[in-house]
């Protein structure tokens, strides 16, 4: 905060000044602060070694988290986005105190608005075409004659293109005296001696009603003001639970299908991993076993490949046509006909929860391994010494041991696959489309991708609203599974008790 | 009457020469291939290949229990057991690396993607295209993703330097174990060199610049280099965004550490709640109240945005590991040094730090890892070509194009994957056994 006011001092007086620079302002004046409060309050030395981390965090982690969730409650998307919509202009053909009479009032656009252009605030125009004399064109840079009149913003320029028979306008990216950077360069030679500059003076008024082609402001323009344009903002606004029902609505095509294939994924993954996992980790543990440092160490390596990278990698290898999973598994005659394993639904599952056991298994048998050094050997020599035979020393001795051991571990991969983005994301990218699903949620989307789709990839924008409601379903079942887990490894439990 | 020794060495000899014999009889007799949608294809081919693995572990189970039989009849079982296991994992190690030798294989391969025809001639695994063509190896496509990279000779002495040092750590392990080197000069050696080639790999990677990335016309004319030949500036551009919030997260994290660790103040418990619970949040979600901040902020596009968006969770999961670091850590030494008069900070700064270095490197490495992997938020967040992380990078492959480049893919995953690799293997103990020691988030 103090790092805002004194950005917001300091570009009074320098006013290129980037607005990063407030965070280095606000460390030092809070520094300073601090060192005069410790001072007088002892009490607070331990939050003085937190404080870094909670600044970042409220900074980068909580702001965006709690931004986020009141976006949920609004109807905020791409065409609702709080911003000017440049698109929405509009040419104004009367003006008489609040009225506007609007050209085409189709062109501001107010349908995808909840409201309507009820309440919206809007830009009124009043744009001049100045010719202007011109000494030169080069690299999209136009140098005049003379700088521009003061007063007005020039905001387009416009070329008449002699070559092509009409004229080529371009909004003005700099100005700088008699130097014009123009947002494109014009694709062939303009005709200099007809350059026109757009002179524009605008007022910020907001829409109280629209009826038909009139439009009330809610105050009247400046005297001498000429209205010729309008464009109204993208407004969003509050919108309680509606989004959580329009999920709610959809669940039968969406949610509960997504959330169906998310449980079975994460629980699935985890067993088929574990199964593996403890095969390979009971196998390894043999003592007698020579060599078994360095099969381990040759087993862990798609853990130690940046995932990101073998993911994508798989992808081309689960190609249908050239993959080379179907080429092993045509040569060897195990499949009659190659899988398409991204185009059909049950395939693509297949493909995850192959992709992932090549993935995860080197976790788990570490995992079991480390499980299984903690046995104490005494405990094995004991059973046999009672005449168990090596299978019943397994089931009695190692079996519940590593179950104990495994519980913890199990309940952290369920929660770390249950959100795992980048698996689906960059190996199926949440497909194939399926006629039971949306365009939003197909054969293999989990919950995240999903909420990712909805948020970012939809028709018009982004439907953020109800993606960032999505985001707390998740956040509430992550919790939900990490409160279990913490309840069974008892790992917050002392923390209480100081 | 033979003496028992013999007689076992005689049926250890039978039941080697029956397996080898099985297993040639299967994989030599395998039905003529045909080609069955546009793949070769031999009927049967699994019942075969089945055969031969069970074969193969069941034979070499036989043969060590024949000669556990000659040689300890009472663990004769147990040798039987042990020598089928061998059998067993080298047949999963085989399944497990195919994947990977693969992709090394097609790197190395002068064809550039793998959709065109089935070679006819050749071995059956060339024809059947299961491995790439050994007649074809060449390193055409390493020249093709580094061609418009221009390294400058202060570069190449940097990287010379580096291969030294990990040449010389390697010497030290050999010297530790053959010329019975003492292990803690081994060990002075080898902090030393390392504490090298962490300085030397930071300047290097900060010395390349995007401007050392062109490609050059046949007029001789500079033009901007294509997207599928920067694969070194990605690498770059992911090591400096890792590294940087590698070492900011434990920056910041290491005080909210200690006074989780330490002391006890009012607000501990429910601090360290919300730094547990805030992290659960599916992070890259809140993507349009950090994009909107970034904007802001004037960050957007810079590596400095990238990594503060990144630093609240790594600096969330930073602080609980190292509390929990600390509280393993007998708080005497401190208490002593207090006793003697240094202040809580002093105790902190000359006592703390310097006994929990190993573990600070490890929290640096752990966070590395886990960034060098993120793509989403990257992926919104940088928006230049020149910008762009290894994953971006390779994602342009993939999803880029309508065909996928397959030997510029592979050659830049391979190269994108070689750092994580070696960080991986070198610190492979610390980073297995905590990651499964089942911490709060694995």
């Amino acid at each position: 905060m103090a790092g805002f006011a004194g950005v917001a001092g300091l570009r009074l007086v320098l006013p290129d000044l980037p607005a990063w620079s407030g965070l280095l302002f606000g460390l030092v004046a809070l520094v300073s602060a601090l060192w005069f409060i410790s001072r007088r309050f002892a009490w607070i030395m331990p939050w003085y070694y937190v404080l870094p981390a909670i600044v970042f965090l409220l900074t980068f982690t909580f702001f965006p988290v709690l931004l986020t969730i009141w976006l949920a409650f609004t109807d905020y998307a791409g065409a609702r986005n709080g911003q000017l919509n440049v698109a929405s202009t509009t040419a104004v053909v009367a003006a008489d105190g609040t009225t506007l009479t609007l050209a085409d009032p189709a062109g501001l656009a107010c349908g995808v608005l909840r409201n309507g252009c009820v309440d919206v605030r809007a830009d009124v125009y009043s744009f001049e075409l100045l010719a202007v004399e011109v000494l030169g064109l080069e690299d999209a840079v136009l140098t005049l004659a003379e700088p521009l009149p003061r007063g007005r913003q020039p905001r387009q320029v416009e070329l008449f293109l002699p070559d092509l028979g009409f004229a080529f306008s371009t909004l003005l990216a700099e100005v700088d005296g008699t130097r014009l950077t123009l947002g494109r360069a014009p694709p062939v030679e303009p005709d200099l001696e007809s350059v026109r500059v757009q002179m524009a003076d605008e007022v910020h008024r907001r829409i109280v009603a629209i009826d038909g082609a009139t439009l009330q402001l809610d105050a009247p323009l400046p005297d001498g003001f000429e209205a010729t344009a309008i464009a109204r903002y993208n407004e969003y606004g509050f919108i309680g639970l509606a989004n959580f029902v329009t999920i709610l609505q959809r669940a039968q095509r969406s949610l509960i299908p997504v959330f169906a294939w998310n449980v079975s994924f994460a629980v699935l993954t985890i067993l088929i991993n574990t199964a593996f996992g403890v095969l390979l980790g009971v196998l390894l543990n043999n003592p007698d076993l020579r060599f078994r440092n360095l099969y381990r160490t040759l087993l862990i390596v798609p853990w130690a490949l940046p995932n990101i990278i073998t993911i994508q990698v798989w992808r081309g290898f689960l190609n249908e046509g050239f993959g080379i999973i179907n080429r092993v598994l045509m040569l060897f005659d195990i499949t009659p006909e190659p899988i398409n394993w991204l185009g059909v639904a049950m395939a693509a599952k297949g493909a995850v929860l192959l992709v992932n056991l090549w993935l995860g298994l080197p976790f788990m048998m570490t995992a079991v391994l480390g499980a299984l050094s903690a046995i104490p050997r005494e405990l094995y020599e004991a059973a046999r010494i009672d005449g168990a035979s090596a299978w019943q020393g397994f089931w009695g001795v190692t079996a519940p041991l590593l179950r104990t051991a495994l519980v913890p571990i199990t309940l952290t991969g369920f929660a770390f696959n249950f959100n795992n983005f980048n698996l689906i994301f960059l190996l199926t990218d949440g497909g194939p489309p399926v006629d039971w699903g949306t365009s939003t949620a197909r054969g293999t989307d989990i919950l995240i991708s999903w909420a990712y789709n909805e948020a970012f990839r939809t028709q018009g924008g982004f439907a953020y609203g109800l993606g960032s409601a999505i985001s707390i379903l998740i956040f509430v079942i992550t919790v939900a599974v990490s409160l279990v887990n913490f309840r069974i490894t008892g790992a917050l439990k002392e923390e209480s008790n100081t | 009457m033979i003496h028992p020794d013999r007689r076992a060495f005689v049926w250890l000899a039978l039941v080697v020469v029956g397996t080898l014999l099985g297993v040639w009889a299967l994989l030599g007799n395998l039905p003529e291939p045909v080609v069955r949608n546009r793949f070769v294809v031999v009927p049967n081919g699994w019942a075969f290949l089945l055969g031969a693995f069970v074969l193969l572990i069941g034979g070499t189970a036989a043969a060590a229990y024949t000669y556990g039989l000659a040689k300890r009849p009472g663990r004769a079982a147990a040798y039987a057991l042990t020598a089928g296991t061998h059998m067993f994992i080298w047949g999963v190690i085989l399944t497990t690396f195919y994947p990977v030798l693969y992709l090394v294989a097609v790197s190395f391969n002068r064809n550039d993607t793998l959709a065109s025809t089935l070679p006819r001639e050749g071995h059956l695994l060339v024809r059947a295209g299961v491995i790439p063509n050994p007649a074809e190896i060449s390193l055409a496509q390493y020249q093709k993703v580094l061609s418009q990279t221009h390294i400058l000779p202060f570069q190449w002495v940097l990287v010379g330097l580096l291969v030294l040092a990990v040449v010389g750590i390697v010497g030290l392990k050999l010297a530790e174990r053959l010329a019975h080197l003492p292990a803690y000069r081994a060990d002075a050696w080898t902090r030393l060199l390392g504490i090298g080639i962490f300085v030397l790999a930071a300047i290097t990677v900060v010395s390349i610049t995007p401007a050392q990335f062109y490609g050059i016309t046949d007029a001789g004319v500079r033009v901007p280099p294509s997207s599928e030949r920067t694969i070194l500036l990605y690498i770059r551009n992911t090591l400096l965004v890792s590294g940087m919030t590698g070492i900011f997260a434990v920056l910041i994290a290491t005080t909210a550490g200690y006074a989780f660790a330490r002391m006890r103040f009012e607000g501990r418990y429910g601090t360290l709640l919300s730094f547990v619970f805030v992290q659960m949040f599916p992070g890259f979600m809140a993507l349009v109240a950090i994009f909107w901040l970034m904007v802001r902020l004037d960050l957007l596009n810079t590596f400095t945005g990238l990594i503060l968006a990144y630093s609240g969770g790594a600096i969330a999961f930073s602080a609980w590991i190292f509390k929990g670091y600390l509280e393993s850590v007998s708080p005497a030494l401190e208490e002593s040094a207090m006793v003697d008069g240094a202040t809580r900070w002093g105790a902190f700064w000359r006592i703390i730090l310097p006994v929990s270095t190993p573990m600070l490197l490890f929290i640096f490495l752990l966070q590395f890892i886990g960034t060098y992997s993120e793509f989403i938020l990257a992926n919104t967040l940088l928006q230049g070509q020149e910008m762009w992380t290894v994953g971006m990078g390779l994602r342009n492959f993939t999803s880029g194009r309508f065909d996928t480049q397959w030997g510029a893919l592979t050659a830049s995953a391979v190269l994108g994957s070689i750092p994580i690799l070696l960080i991986f293997y070198s610190f492979q103990d610390a980073l297995t056994s905590q990651q499964t020691a089942g911490g709060v988030k694995g």
